[in-house]
């Protein structure tokens, strides 16, 4: 508890206060100002969480605030080795990304404006999917507009940006207030309040039927949302109380049979964010369908969010029957993983297939959650930051082509690497980020997890468990190929004629895009920033529970080994022991 | 025998560390070299790889006197993994290997893709790949050298698809050519994702193999697994031990190109040919026989155990791997094809040496002659791959039947070519190819391991027709008329020249290199044995029967010198090369028979066909594993996702228009209707009361 310090405090509701100034910069100074400025707000966002995040390095295990919430108890902000990768990763994302949504976002708004205008069509009916086709056409009609056009299309697009970056910020608020929360009550309402923004976003500035799709989103999460708030309620009333203090002290009060019902609803609610296998109805659709920055958020920050609800709520604060459903999350996660994968390969829309891949991205996170190991579990945690910045590369340069050649559809693309070096070159990173390729951060995460699950497999000696780990590990090499085959169909081969003119994009694009590579190579060969308090907090969150396999370690295992070796233990006693006794020695 | 450089970056350990980092450093900042010109970037490039094998250079004198440097920097520190390098004898023998036959490859490329307008690419990718093969050979634990095993992965992937255009001049294969549906004619940028892909294949059952050691042994170190072996004991006890080893053994499957996933090597002939020969020679397909030195002795160590299972997979996978391809290269029109051919199956000597030298009690027998193979064949293919890029580069067609006559034109490129090729095919006591081809096949022949017969067979039919189809080789470029294809260009006015310098003094000084060993090959032969026979002594307790102590004496140990070469062996190296080359002469060099009596007997044609599509094992991996998932995709896609998920939607959205029409009716706004039923309700509740 650090007194009188409002760090976390600032740092999630700053960008919320600072919403409507940013409209109002918009209207009234253009979008590079109100650009600048949400960069600045998330930046100073960023410093601010950062702080507090020193601190954790230092040693110290938790920082949080806290204030008294009336009946929910107390309304806190807290951050710990579970908060830190993914407030860190949210806000450097919304930071990065809000410098990209320029000249992205002023070609989409304009772009729509033209193709209303144009056909006397709402924007929804005459862009069948292709938006940005449309609008290289739409900034020659306004070069030759006369003046008073000109001046209304840059005031149209003023109010438009202005309202874009306002309700950007606002759901950047919704994603950190998230994973910050200290209470059940307070999580739901942050997990709702992200809803809203984006959903505007898509409905407002999505492709193709942006309505239909923007609401089937708010639909779906909203219908997982709801099942969640059910096990919540439960949760806090059996507990008595919302905080996640008290929820953790008396997780034992909770009634088995209403503790079954309460992860149940925890587990579809997440599933739904996460996309799972069978509930990801609506996630292909709105990553097509939005426009490519917020995509690129809700891909790389949002979904995952779901990741640490399952981590938080469940793992950390009730614990309870995780070994025992934790075969099933494996299982789960498996098919989301190969399903995503298979029916990337199948696409031909570049963002539909990246929507696919985050399917399957998040099926790798659920495979870690289920490995009920600290290794598989830290790596999950891991992935998320990995494939935050992996996924938000590959579909900014899905932007980018998109912005450079009008299309999206790679039977119409081709041969671009030399057409734009810079995008080719930053995907190529961050396609490596996604499917785990060293020196990219992807690796780091993807070889903790799998060592986990299959350390989890032969300390059980379940064949069921390896297997899974075998189907799981050779799933790397599906999402390989998607990618590669991805790669291969835009940048490779012959240039079709009509793009013998693309330029690269310009540098607020290729710099961001740079900026995440860094990153990604950075944690790849130094992972101990994030992977130092993740692993420790997770250590700790399962030192309790001896169905959850610690990792392993070099010390510990040389003494019970030693002492085992003479006796003729049967194999499977003889291995339970080393793991018992590698649990007591600790690390 | 001193352990220098415990921690850090200090002593001679620095130098270790320089090796492999200062090509990263090289290739990072490549792209800001070329704005200077490409003349400064050439210069560079070479000048990084230069300075990578001098820093290589100054360990030898510590791997002769048989120390090793070992230095650790903390890593990983929440799972207490430590980054850090070992260079002891075996290290530092591959390590200048690489470094040098990289050198020189690199001093190659400035001829070969001189003019080519994506030169910092080039530079960038050769100079990562020797970098990450470096990291590979300098690492001290499995991990790092998993980082630099997916380096070399996807360098080559880069430089097999450099020419991403995708133009027809590009692809490798007969145009048109088909076996069982599936094309054997490869784009670049396909055959760059098939290398990527398969490789993939065998990194991932790399990976599980190495997950199996950490969550037992909570390492990756080779310094900690065999200093404290209890993991193994462990392992042993749940009869993972010889899984994980044949799992580990796995990635160097797939990174060597050895049967079943020997397939990408051949298309990987699109790239640059520098960049085929760094694969083949230094690099790459390198990394798995070297991994298996590496963990070879470390699982000989735990014998304790019983490993026979492990040494058997890697002796029979090497065996069918060199019979596989060796046979294949007899059919092929490529003269890359032939040379890539032939480096899978020289490969599979490789493994079979080693493989067999732990089911035998000579430990160091086997291990020296697949480590000399190693050596000999680096030099001889860098060589060749060098020499045929010379004839693509100047003929500017990979087929050989473009070719014939050469050696007028090209003579140098000739002579030297010629000097490799005798090496290749194991040409008696003056080429190093000879001295350790029986170097393996003396080991297999004294290891008493029971099959050590079969074994021996296939290595002898292998020589054979390694002979042959080197022969092969050498005359259809060189010897014999001049092809149609060139007659034309002279006629269109190119005239065939020799390659400029920079091109033909690499290959000229490695093909001059193995003749030069090769003369003194069983001094050669007996060093390096008596150097590897201290180093296991000395670091895994490996030791020839009979000499327990570990007391490394000058005088060579084991019993391999000039004056009890095994009889059998080499009478069966030198008959393997009198008949095969002898027929490759008749047919190919002296033209006394016509190759194209093969056609006019059904055997033998169906032979050739069946060996020209490469005994279908393309097509069926094709067939399993790409076209039929990818048609069970299709149906999901079709059946399930866009009919099914998708329709979820919409069914909710119909049946909630079609319930509130279904309401929408029953408001009709007629106060009869409403009464109608609301009296009709009445009755019905009244009835169910009182019945």
């Amino acid at each position: 508890m650090a007194d009188g310090s409002y760090f976390l405090l600032a740092a999630t509701f700053l960008p919320l206060l600072l919403a409507p100034v940013s409209y109002v910069i918009g209207r009234r100074s253009g979008v590079n100002a109100t650009t600048w400025f949400s960069f600045g707000v998330l930046a100073v966002s960023t410093g601010l969480l950062l702080i507090p995040s020193m601190l954790l390095y230092g040693g110290q295990q938790i920082y949080s605030e806290s204030y008294s919430w009336g009946y929910f108890g107390n309304f806190g902000l807290r951050l710990d080795g579970l908060s830190l990768p993914f407030a860190l990763t949210i806000y450097i994302l919304c930071a990065v990304i809000a410098v990209y949504s320029k000249p992205y976002m002023v070609r989409k708004i304009m772009g729509d404006r033209i193709s209303e205008e144009d056909h006397g069509l709402a924007p929804a009916e005459a862009l069948s999917g292709y938006g940005s086709g449309s609008s290289s056409t739409g900034i020659s009609n306004i070069e030759s507009g006369s003046q008073t056009t000109v001046l209304e299309s840059q005031r149209y697009l003023n109010n438009q940006s202005g309202l874009y970056f306002a309700l950007y910020l606002a759901f950047s608020m919704g994603m950190l207030g998230t994973v910050l929360a200290t209470n059940l009550i307070e999580f739901y309402v942050f997990f709702e309040l992200m809803l809203v923004p984006s959903f505007f976003l898509v409905a407002i500035y999505g492709y193709g039927a942006r309505r239909r799709v923007a609401l089937m989103f708010f639909f779906w999460t909203h219908v997982g949302a709801v099942v969640l708030l059910l096990g919540l309620l439960a949760m806090g009333f059996f507990a008595g109380g919302f905080d996640y203090t008290t929820v953790k002290e008396n997780a034992s009060k909770i009634p088995a049979e209403w503790m079954t019902l309460i992860i149940f609803a925890i587990v579809i609610g997440f599933g739904v964010k996460l996309a799972a296998f069978l509930v990801h109805i609506w996630l292909p659709h709105v990553y097509t369908q939005s426009p490519t920055p917020l995509s690129a958020l809700l891909a790389a920050a949002m979904t995952g969010i779901g990741a640490y609800g399952l981590l938080r709520l469940w793992m950390d604060l009730l614990t309870a029957n995780y070994a025992q459903y934790s075969l099933y999350i494996e299982l789960w996660g498996l098919v989301t993983m190969v399903y995503g994968g298979a029916m990337a390969l199948m696409q031909d829309d570049m963002k539909k297939l990246l929507a696919y891949s985050s399917i399957s991205s998040m099926g790798y996170i659920i495979f870690g959650i289920g490995s009920s190991s600290v290794l598989g579990v830290t790596g999950a945690t891991l992935l998320y930051v990995t494939h935050g910045l992996g996924k938000a590369i590959l579909f900014m340069a899905a932007g980018s082509v998109m912005l450079q050649t009008g299309t999206r559809n790679m039977s119409r693309l081709g041969g671009l690497a030399g057409k734009m070096p810079y995008t080719a070159v930053l995907a190529m990173i961050g396609g490596l980020t996604v499917i785990g390729i060293p020196p990219t951060s992807g690796f780091m995460s993807e070889w903790i997890l799998f060592g986990g699950v299959l350390q989890t497999g032969v300390a059980q000696m379940s064949a069921t468990k390896v297997t899974l780990f075998a189907f799981g590990i050779l799933t790397t090499v599906l999402s390989s190929a998607y990618f590669l085959w991805m790669y291969k169909r835009i940048f490779f081969g012959k240039i079709p004629d009509y793009l013998a003119n693309v330029r690269d994009s310009n540098r607020y694009i290729t710099v961001t895009m740079a900026v995440l590579a860094a990153l990604s190579l950075i944690i790849g060969v130094y992972p101990d920033p994030f992977l130092n308090p993740i692993t420790s907090y997770i250590k700790g969150m399962f030192a309790g529970t001896s169905d959850v396999l610690p990792t392993p370690s070099q010390s510990s295992s040389i003494h019970v080994t030693s002492s085992q070796a003479n006796n003729a233990l049967p194999a499977t006693q003889a291995q339970a022991l080393v793991f018992v006794a590698k649990e007591k020695s600790g690390s | 025998m001193v352990s220098a450089g415990a921690v850090g970056f200090e002593g001679i350990a620095i130098n270790v560390w320089l090796i492999w980092i200062i090509p990263f450093v090289g290739a990072a900042i490549m792209p800001a070299v070329a704005r200077a010109g490409r003349r400064v970037l050439n210069y560079a490039a070479v000048g990084f790889a230069l300075a990578s094998a001098i820093a290589a250079a100054s360990l030898i004198s510590f791997g002769l006197s048989g120390s090793e440097v070992h230095s650790q920097v903390s890593w990983i520190s929440a799972l207490n993994l430590k980054a850090g390098i070992l260079a002891d004898p075996l290290a530092i023998i591959m390590t200048n290997l690489v470094g040098w036959i990289s050198f020189l490859i690199m001093v190659y490329s400035t001829g070969y893709m001189h003019g080519d307008r994506d030169l910092t690419r080039y530079w960038f990718f050769m100079l990562f790949f020797i970098g990450s093969m470096q990291l590979i050979v300098l690492s001290d634990n499995l991990l790092m050298v998993f980082f630099g095993w997916e380096g070399v992965g996807f360098a080559s992937y880069a430089l097999i698809g450099f020419w991403y255009h995708d133009k027809k001049k590009d692809y490798v294969g007969v145009e048109g050519h088909k076996a069982a549906g599936v094309s054997l004619w490869v784009s670049p940028t396909h055959a760059g994702m098939k290398a990527f892909l398969q490789t993939r294949a065998g990194d991932i059952m790399m990976l599980s193999g190495m997950f199996l050691i950490f969550a037992y042994a909570g390492t990756f170190g080779f310094k900690e697994l065999i200093g404290d072996q209890s993991w193994a004991q462990q392992m042993a006890k749940q009869n993972l031990l010889v899984p994980a080893a044949v799992l580990l053994f796995g990635g160097a499957i797939g990174k060597s190109a050895q049967f079943p996933l020997n397939e990408w090597l051949l298309e990987a002939m699109t790239g640059p040919t520098p960049v085929s020969a760094l694969i083949h020679a230094a690099t790459m397909v390198k990394a798995g026989v070297f991994l298996v030195a590496r963990i070879g002795p470390l699982f000989f160590a735990l014998a304790a155990f019983n490993m026979t299972q492990f040494f058997e997979v890697v002796a029979w996978v090497g065996a069918i791997t060199s019979f596989l391809l060796a046979s294949q290269a007899l059919a092929t029109p490529e003269i890359k094809k032939v040379l890539a051919y032939s480096t899978g199956s020289q490969i599979g000597y490789m493994m079979m040496a080693l493989g067999i030298a732990g089911l035998s009690s000579h430990f160091v027998d086997g291990y020296t002659a697949g480590f000399f193979h190693l050596i000999s064949h680096a030099m001889f293919k860098a060589s060749l791959f060098m020499g045929a890029g010379a004839l693509l580069h100047t003929v500017g067609s990979r087929f050989m039947t473009d070719m014939g006559g050469l050696r007028k034109h090209m003579k140098k490129t000739y002579i030297f070519m010629l000097l490799a090729s005798l090496s290749l095919a194991g040409a008696p006591l003056v080429t190093s190819g000879f001295w350790s081809k029986d170097a393996i096949f003396a080991a297999v022949l004294e290891s008493g391991y029971s099959y050590s017969w079969a074994l021996f067979a296939m290595a002898t039919i292998v020589a054979v027709m390694t002979a042959f189809y080197t022969f092969r080789m050498i005359g259809m470029s060189f010897f014999g008329k001049e092809s149609r294809h060139i007659e034309e260009m002279e006629k269109g006015g190119h005239h065939l020249h020799e390659v400029s310098a920079n091109m033909w003094v690499p290959f000229a000084i490695l093909a001059v290199g193995t003749i030069a060993i090769g003369v003194v090959g069983f001094i050669f032969e007996a060093q390096i044995h008596q150097l590897f026979s201290a180093y296991l002594g000395q670091y895994f307790g490996i030791h020839q029967p009979g000499q327990e102590s570990a007391q490394p004496s000058v005088a060579p140990q084991g019993n391999r010198t000039f004056f009890n070469l095994n009889p059998i062996a080499a009478a069966a190296s030198v008959g393997a090369f009198g008949v095969g080359g002898g027929l490759g002469y008749v047919f190919y060099i002296a033209r006394k028979a016509d190759p194209a009596i093969v056609s006019r007997n059904i055997i033998t044609r169906g032979i050739w066909k069946f060996l020209y599509n490469r005994w279908y094992l393309n097509s069926a991996l094709y067939w399993g594993s790409v076209i039929a998932p990818i048609t069970a995709y299709r149906f999901v896609w079709k059946y399930f996702e866009s009919a099914f998920v998708d329709g979820i939607n919409p069914a909710f959205q119909y049946s909630m228009v079609y319930m509130s029409r279904a309401v929408k009716g029953a408001q009709t706004g007629i106060t009869q209707t409403y009464l109608f039923v609301f009296g009709v309700g009445i009755m019905i509740v009244v009835m169910l009361l009182f019945l």
